[in-house]
């Protein structure tokens, strides 16, 4: 038990980080592609589309993403589906990146000048088009900065898996402190990996947005 | 007696030289206009005499409390100095009433009822106090500038300074403020000010300092400047703004 | 073979549910009265840098934004007591909930500190202010007041988060849901019905901190 060496706690915390990354990728893409669905009918037509979206982003925004994993885990059990902990922490992760994407990306479409809406249609450009070719590529561009700082509660987020049961980096760790009985050194190392995957995501997403806001000035 | 005293005073903005050794008197009771071009140099030297900007060189000297270069207490002459803004900077979070009295309140310790006294009689005086109750989003800005010279005045201060305090207003609101400026000079305040209003300054003013790349350059009584200007650079600064 | 779902099996345990609902909103309230000081100190150390605290808080606030709040508790409740700082799950969860908040807030508030206009400094400057009375009086009023709804939404997200403080064996409202459904046998409708508890607890706290900071920042109109 006591021969696990610092160069073991390591390597195995680096295995672990490795599932970190790998769910956060996978959360991060699948949730971003159902953002965008969600922010489409955000701003769409028809009333009851944007209720539903409206609604669906306040459940997963005003309730714990443990509960939310909680009752994916149980709740597919119920159906008779058994999902593994990876499936349940992706699906789960997925459906939380998508909300707070597809909320993200409305306030920066909302963003995007009165006036561009106003010219667009004068053109004669359909709703549709108005999006394709004149709003989603300026609010592409305003989105950019908080996506990528997005991103960071992501790769927090899926901490919270490990209480499912998914083995990454938090758990791999709890499970190494109680092996090693040094939970500072593991703890301090766990927090040190996250950090490592973490803040280039939160410089980069500044410099982006101290770029954006310099050249909105000049 | 000499209330203000200015001596030798050097300002850089970086290689920027913006006051080149500005000596000037200033009396007691006495209202000085600042006059000259932007970039001249005065609203510089205005700031410099209640120390929001330093300076290299030189002293600076009101009722007995003297500012040297290079020197950062100035909280006992802040008290003698009042200031107005071009841009008022009233306390958006607190109203007309707490405006005025909070210099009195936390820097003098002045107890609460005798600053609302002081805030009613400075208010009064110009013209606003059925405002005392209002917040500065719901006056017009003639308003909000009376009520920044009210502030001002809660103070006691020995000379009140105005940097070009009608310059961010509408036309029709300038005259409520300079009459209130007016009535002060007519009540002995020491008033130095840099404008733009040439006729008010001629009408208000004592003395009128022309100032020219960082120097005073001319001065003397409105009449003998607007009359007799000595050099083709003030010459030249009347021709511009008639 | 058809599920037949059985609330009323959760809601026997609705001691228990109260309970773990007023620890959850103590600890809020807690981490949120003291992480908003921190908050305030850190704030002003960074946008006025005031040596050597603004680059201590700038360390903090990093270090606290780039780790997950669970593993931040795990290293206070288990990493702590092994350098012989003694511990228990409800200090470390305050502890945990305080540090977490006083960093994400010094961040929120810097950014109303810095976006106070320059003539309202000069203004209290000729009023004869000292710098501690510009703060308290011209600066930091509004600045609250324009971060204040960050600030809200900080603090709903950071309670929702307490519901990992479950894992130390703090008996918040999580670790209520995870004691009655290992009685009842009853999981989807347990963390169901906490669930919904935790959406109205967010709408509440969210209210009561706008209410609250509308009477607190004097805020007379939206």
């Amino acid at each position: 038990m006591n021969d696990i060496s610092t160069w073991d706690v390591a390597r195995n915390l680096a295995d672990g980080a490795m599932w970190t990354l790998g769910l956060s990728l996978c959360a991060f893409v699948l949730g971003g592609v159902s953002g965008l669905a969600l922010l489409f009918a955000r701003i769409a037509k028809r009333t009851w589309l944007r209720r539903l979206a409206q609604g669906y982003i306040e459940v997963f925004q005003g309730t714990p993403l443990l509960m939310q994993l909680f009752i994916i885990f149980f709740g597919s059990s119920l159906i008779g589906i058994e999902l593994s902990p990876w499936l349940a922490a992706a699906l789960g992760l997925t459906l939380f990146t998508s909300a707070y994407l597809g909320e993200i990306w409305r306030a920066c479409v909302e963003s995007v000048a009165k006036g561009q809406w106003e010219a667009s249609a004068s053109l004669a450009l359909s709703h549709f088009e108005q999006m394709r070719y004149v709003i989603l590529p300026q609010a592409r561009r305003i989105a950019i900065a908080p996506t990528v700082g997005f991103s960071v509660q992501v790769v927090k987020g899926t901490a919270v898996t490990s209480i499912i049961g998914f083995v990454e980096l938090t758990k791999t760790g709890s499970m190494l402190a109680n092996a090693t009985y040094k939970p500072f050194l593991v703890f301090g190392l766990v927090a040190l990996g996250y950090f490592i995957l973490c803040y280039p995501l939160s410089a980069f997403s500044r410099r982006l947005e101290r770029n954006s806001r310099e050249s909105r000035t000049h | 007696m000499n209330l203000v005293r200015i001596d030798g005073l050097h300002k850089h903005f970086g290689s920027n030289h913006v006051l080149k050794g500005i000596d000037l008197r200033i009396k007691q009771g006495e209202v000085v206009a600042l006059i000259g071009r932007s970039g001249s140099g005065k609203s510089t030297l205005l700031r410099s005499i209640n120390g929001l900007e330093s300076f290299e060189d030189g002293l600076v000297e009101v009722d007995g409390e003297r500012l040297h270069a290079g020197q950062t207490n100035l909280r006992e002459l802040r008290q003698k100095v009042g200031m107005v803004f071009q841009q008022f900077n009233l306390f958006p979070h607190l109203s007309v009433g707490e405006n005025v009295m909070l210099a009195p309140q936390v820097v003098k310790k002045t107890p609460r009822g005798e600053c609302e006294t002081i805030a009613r009689s400075v208010l009064d005086k110009v013209g606003l106090s059925e405002k005392y109750d209002a917040y500065p989003d719901q006056l017009s800005g003639g308003q909000q500038q009376r009520v920044a010279i009210a502030r001002a005045l809660a103070m006691q201060p020995r000379v009140l300074l105005c940097d070009e305090i009608t310059s961010a207003l509408d036309p029709e609101l300038v005259n409520e403020v300079l009459a209130v400026v007016k009535t002060l000079a007519a009540e002995g305040m020491t008033l130095i000010m840099v404008t733009h209003e040439m006729r008010f300054a001629r009408e208000v003013g004592d003395r009128l300092v022309f100032m020219h790349e960082g120097r005073i350059h001319e001065s003397g009584t409105p009449a003998e400047l607007f009359a007799h200007p000595k050099t083709p650079e003030l010459a030249n600064f009347i021709g511009s703004i008639n | 073979m058809a599920y037949s779902f059985d609330f009323a099996a959760v809601l026997e345990y609705r001691e228990v549910l109260l309970a773990g609902t007023l620890r959850t909103l103590a600890l809020t309230a807690t981490g949120t009265v003291f992480g908003l000081a921190i908050g305030v100190l850190g704030a002003v150390s960074r946008a006025w840098r005031i040596a050597p605290y603004d680059k201590v808080f700038a360390v903090y606030v990093e270090a606290v934004r780039n780790t997950p709040f669970l593993v931040q508790l795990f290293f206070i409740f288990f990493g702590l007591p092994s350098l012989g700082v003694q511990i228990n799950e409800w200090q470390a969860a305050i502890l945990a909930m305080v540090i977490n908040l006083g960093a994400y807030t010094t961040e929120i508030i810097r950014a109303g500190i810095e976006a106070t206009p320059r003539g309202q400094i000069e203004a209290a400057q000729s009023l004869a202010m000292t710098r501690a009375q510009i703060f308290r009086q011209v600066v930091l009023p509004p600045a609250l007041r324009k971060v204040w709804p960050a600030i809200c939404s900080q603090v709903v997200i950071v309670m929702l988060g307490s519901s990992v403080c479950s894992q130390i064996a703090a008996e918040e409202l999580t670790f209520a849901a995870n004691f009655i459904q290992s009685r009842n046998f009853r999981a989807f409708e347990t963390y169901f019905i906490v669930t919904a508890m935790y959406f109205v607890l967010a709408l509440l706290v969210r209210q009561i901190m706008i209410r609250g900071g509308r009477r607190l920042l004097g805020g007379r109109r939206a």
